[in-house]
């Protein structure tokens, strides 16, 4: 969970008193994770683009729902993800996922993280492009959880499952996915 | 098990450096399409008002049906009550939901095939003598049902519609607070329990209540037809019962729904 939690109530309790000030904050607060949950959901930049705004647009309409003292995010993510979901179903074909690692080290970039540093470059790409093939239900728990950093509450709200099923859903995409990794 | 961790380790490894597209910014087209609405639209209480003034200035300066759809709208402050069908003569011709605006007029098996959720039936009440299916761009993600009931035995019936009872049902959640906040004064709200799911009787004046669809949408609805009304929230499916009944009816009515 990202810290500032006061500042995110604050800053819905102004939006719901109709500051769009205060709304624009959130939007900017928010915006990456809206915009990269939709992009896993519908594996397209431009639809992603499209669900996140339309999602914004929706989530103010709806801020009266938002129970004050709540986390935003499992709020957020249930919205942007519906969106993302109905833009599939109404595209009614799906596009092969582009997730990619960056490629090299660039300039400016931070330096690699331990747990990165420790896995190989060849290792990652493979992981990755495992990942990009595994069945949807699969694919979609391991990049909101691993990728996506979301927590179970979230990962739940994301995908629009109960919590409960989160962790069985998780192990058993994990188990086929190492199954594979090791396969080679 | 430590082998799975590691496993995990990895994947959580590579987040860092996923190549994610750019983040567009969208402040900008946001808030755009958000100030394209007057500012009243943000506040559900104003929204709510309005909306029942509109209807209120639609319907009655149509004097054919200002009456019955009054009632329907509950501008009026008491509903007719009758123990059976009054005569037709003040009947509009046609079947009875479609008078409602309750959508597509269809049959029992063909709703159950266009929705995602099991319909449920309150069996007390037999078969439904109309079915309705609405899919409104500004409704309920996943669309909604209506099951009109004409005159049943002990259940007022409404000499102006001639429905005793409508059942309404949408995927979605009822946010108590928030539910609590719009109904306006002169309505009173019971939490109740229905095979242990959470419902809510109001009685009183209800005009319009919100709650929130399968999209997390809030959505404006309008009770239609008496002054009382039970809704039930069963497991992600919103139950409105509405009709001319006493509260110990409702809650039969819905302890019957299967």
């Amino acid at each position: 969970m990202e810290g500032r939690p006061e500042e995110d109530a604050e800053l819905f309790a102004r939006a719901q008193r109709g500051d769009i000030d205060a709304y624009e904050e959130i939007v900017k607060r928010y915006q990456q994770l809206a915009f990269r949950t939709a992009y896993v959901i519908t594996r397209s930049a431009a639809e992603a683009e499209d669900a996140a705004q339309d999602a914004f647009v929706k989530a103010y309409r709806a801020l009266a729902s938002f129970r004050t003292g709540a986390e935003p995010r499992p709020w957020l993510l249930r919205i942007i993800a519906n969106e993302a979901r109905n833009r599939v179903r109404s595209a009614g074909r799906r596009q092969r996922l582009e997730l990619r690692l960056v490629e090299g080290f660039r300039q400016g970039d931070a330096a690699p993280s331990p747990e990165a540093a420790a896995v190989s470059a060849d290792e990652r790409r493979r992981l990755i492009g495992l990942v990009n093939e595994l069945e949807e239900n699969d694919r979609l728990i391991i990049a909101s959880r691993y990728f996506l950093e979301l927590s179970g509450e979230e990962t739940a709200a994301a995908l629009g499952i109960p919590e409960g099923t989160v962790k069985s859903r998780l192990s058993r995409a994990l188990s086929r996915l190492r199954e594979r990794f090791e396969r080679v | 098990m430590s082998e799975l961790i590691d496993f995990e380790g990895r994947l959580s490894g590579i987040a860092a450096e996923l190549d994610w597209p750019a983040t567009p910014d969208l402040r900008a087209a946001v808030r755009r399409r958000i100030v394209a609405r007057p500012a009243w639209y943000a506040s559900r209480w104003a929204m709510a008002a309005v909306a029942v003034i509109v209807i209120a200035a639609a319907l009655l300066a149509y004097p054919p049906t200002r009456t019955a759809i009054a009632d329907w709208v509950n501008l009026h402050t008491s509903i007719k009550r009758t123990t059976s069908l009054s005569t037709p003569s003040p009947l509009p011709p046609g079947p009875l939901g479609r008078r409602l605006g309750l959508g597509r007029e269809t049959t029992l098996s063909a709703a159950r095939s266009a929705v995602s959720w099991r319909l449920l039936l309150p069996g007390s009440l037999g078969t439904p003598d109309e079915v309705y299916v609405q899919n409104l761009p500004d409704g309920p993600a996943q669309g909604e049902v209506t099951l009109v009931y004409g005159a049943r035995p002990g259940i007022p019936v409404s000499g102006e519609t001639g429905v005793s009872v409508l059942v309404t049902e949408a995927r979605g959640t009822v946010d108590q607070n928030f539910f609590g906040k719009t109904v306006g004064p002169g309505t009173t709200i019971e939490p109740v329990t229905v095979n242990g799911h959470q419902g809510w009787w109001i009685s009183g004046q209800p005009h319009v209540f919100f709650f929130e669809d399968s999209s997390g949408n809030a959505r404006l609805e309008t009770l239609r037809l008496a002054t009382n009304t039970l809704i039930i929230d069963d497991g992600g499916t919103i139950v409105r019962i509405e009709g001319d009944l006493t509260r110990q009816q409702a809650l039969d009515l819905a302890a019957s729904l299967a």
